[in-house]
């Protein structure tokens, strides 16, 4: 330490004080967005409202959990997440599982055939035509079938399985054990982290998407996303007026005996955080899978 | 069970003769889903490009449809307002490069100085925070910020005086390429360090000793020692982001869209013109196009950055 000169001690304070700032302007944002979502509407709409809410209420949370569409718009979140989810990991376990194995035939010509769609793809408008032919469109199942392999995902946990020793499968052979047996028991138990590596990274992706919908999912309002959902409310004026009216229909009582009030941007933000929270509440605690998801590509690029 | 009561040396003789489909056959049956929905999903969708250059009519289907040769392909250089979301995603792409890049390296060489402790790992995990959210609710989010009575009204009313006139950020057309750039770093330059901090941990801490040694300060040991070790995992990074980038931006332009705003890239004229308004060949031809110009990034900066610096992709 006392070998560092002025300068550098000038450094390290100014790199500390500028992380800070860094560090505000990256959390600053959703608490102010969380403390307007618990404030009252008109209240709210005077502004000043920076890190907790002036005249608390959960008004507008209310608004939102009673209304129908949101609680179903949050069982198809949950549902395409959790399918979507196990099936991929299904999918890709199964694939990278067979192609550690030596003894199978034609192994390149099929990492090959797997391979060229991320070089080569038509974009938006044939996906479109072709889920229109196959009757995809309006179709729980487009949330789940079409991202389900992923190529990058299948190379991360076959690197994952070579470090698996060969003696374990080896020896389980000579115990009389199958295939499909030492896949199940031995394999499948010991790969573990790099499920739950893929998995999150999947689930969290199911959970954010909201272009699917837009694309794919246009006229079918049962299945909507809490995504999709938020990007209606904030785009179109008619959906988030339609949404308070419902609103006031179904509990005129309530709301009138709390006084609170609500406007289109105190609901806004209440469905921001409805949306985010439950990713934002487990993300500080799961972090190491992801981050090994990242630095895990890095070194197979 | 047989395999249980029989010796190894029948076992391996067996598998030699009858049990070689066997053992494949169950490794077939697991890899044939993969096989199966990449035909559907990733090949099945490609000839969908016809429509690109045919008049491509709902009812008749895409083999039923007349030819039309490169009418909409021309007609993407004629119509100003093809061509400018051609621009547009062109110029976007830059700026996005030119900002999006450096700030993620920039943070985790700053991150790098700090010592390891629970300052380091909350301001990482912070700075994590944002990628999390999905784009929309980050649209959703730089809405609440600027809105006419949000925060940053707040306080240019509290530095400007009472009287200062509370302002329609989101509305100003100039200002909706800074706030497209403004979302797309704030989202992920705290998560683009981990890939530049774990590439900064391999280097060698011998190196830096040696430095010291030979009296080379700070700068001179980020110029020949920090950069140079991370100078393959930016260089990848960046052929990456260069082929990508093309197909990246829809989230954020369309979420921050409005009424006010007129501005559009390539993937929104597709996605209204096209699935909207059901105007398909057109915006199979601008899809196209799209995937032309992004392939072609990808392979020239590819091989510039192999003439260069001898790294590439492939």
């Amino acid at each position: 330490m006392n070998t560092d000169t002025v300068s550098i001690k000038v450094f390290k304070v100014v790199n500390i004080a500028f992380l800070i700032i860094i560090s505000a302007i990256m959390v600053f944002p959703y608490i102010n967005v969380l403390a307007n979502a618990l404030n009252d509407g008109l209240d709210a709409a005077r502004g000043g409202i920076t890190l907790y809410p002036r005249v608390p209420t959960f008004e507008n949370f209310r608004v939102l959990l009673s209304n129908s569409n949101i609680a179903k718009a949050a069982g198809i979140s949950v549902s395409r997440l959790l399918l979507g989810t196990a099936f991929a990991l299904i999918v890709q376990f199964s694939c990278a599982y067979v192609f550690t194995k030596k003894t199978l035939k034609w192994k390149n010509v099929l990492l090959i055939y797997l391979m060229i769609p991320m070089y080569f793809g038509g974009g938006l408008i044939p996906v479109y035509i072709l889920y229109a032919k196959i009757h995809l469109l309006n179709n729980f199942l487009v949330y789940v079938l079409p991202v389900s392999f992923s190529l990058y995902n299948m190379v991360i946990i076959r690197t994952y399985l070579y470090t698996i020793p060969e003696s374990l499968e080896e020896s389980a052979k000579l115990d009389g054990a199958n295939d499909m047996v030492v896949m199940l028991r031995i394999i499948l138990p010991l790969s573990k982290p790099i499920l739950a590596t893929v998995g999150l990274w999947t689930a969290v992706s199911h959970w954010n998407d909201w272009t699917t919908t837009l694309y794919f999912v246009p006229t079918n309002s049962g299945l909507y996303t809490l995504q999709y959902i938020l990007m209606k409310v904030l785009k179109e004026s008619e959906s988030i007026t339609k949404l308070m009216q419902e609103a006031s229909q179904n509990n005129l009582s309530i709301s009138t005996n709390a006084r609170k009030t609500v406007t289109p941007d105190t609901v806004k933000a209440a469905q921001i955080i409805i949306t985010s929270l439950p990713i934002i509440l487990v993300y500080p605690f799961l972090q190491k899978y992801f981050i090994k998801g990242v630095t895990l590509g890095a070194v197979k690029e | 069970m047989q395999m249980l009561s029989g010796n190894p040396a029948v076992h391996t003789g067996k598998r030699k003769l009858s049990g070689g489909f066997r053992k494949n056959s169950f490794l077939y049956i697991l890899i044939l889903p993969s096989v199966i929905l990449t035909f559907i999903f990733a090949y099945l969708p490609m000839p969908g490009i016809l429509a690109a250059f045919k008049d491509y009519d709902l009812f008749r289907g895409l083999y039923a449809s007349p030819w039309v040769g490169l009418k909409h392909i021309k007609e993407i250089f004629q119509v100003p307002e093809l061509l400018n979301s051609i621009l547009n995603t062109f110029q976007l792409s830059v700026l996005t490069i030119l900002i999006g890049f450096p700030a993620p390296i920039i943070l985790a060489l700053l991150l790098n100085e700090l010592k390891n402790g629970i300052f380091k790992r909350t301001v990482q995990t912070i700075s994590y925070l944002p990628h999390f959210l999905s784009w929309i609710s980050v649209v959703g989010i730089i809405y609440a910020l600027f809105a006419p009575y949000g925060p940053v009204n707040d306080v240019r009313i509290m530095l400007l005086g009472e009287n200062t006139e509370r302002v329609m950020f989101l509305s100003k057309q100039n200002l909706f390429i800074p706030f497209v750039l403004l979302a797309g770093v704030w989202k992920e330059v705290g998560w683009g360090t981990i890939v530049y901090l774990a590439a900064l941990t391999s280097i060698d801490p011998q190196l830096y000793e040696a430095a010291v040694m030979d009296g080379a300060g700070k700068i001179k040991q980020m110029i020949y020692i920090t950069l140079p070790g991370i100078k393959v995992t930016a260089v990848i990074l960046l052929i990456f982001n260069l082929g990508t980038l093309f197909k990246s931006n829809f989230e954020l332009v369309y979420g921050l869209q409005n009424a006010y705003i007129n501005y559009d890239v390539i993937s929104t004229i597709v996605y209204t013109r096209g699935i909207q308004q059901g105007n398909i060949s057109m915006a199979a031809a601008l899809g196209f196009m799209e995937g032309l110009v992004a392939f072609v990034l990808t392979v020239v900066s590819n091989t510039i950055s192999k003439k260069v610096s001898d790294i590439g992709i492939w």
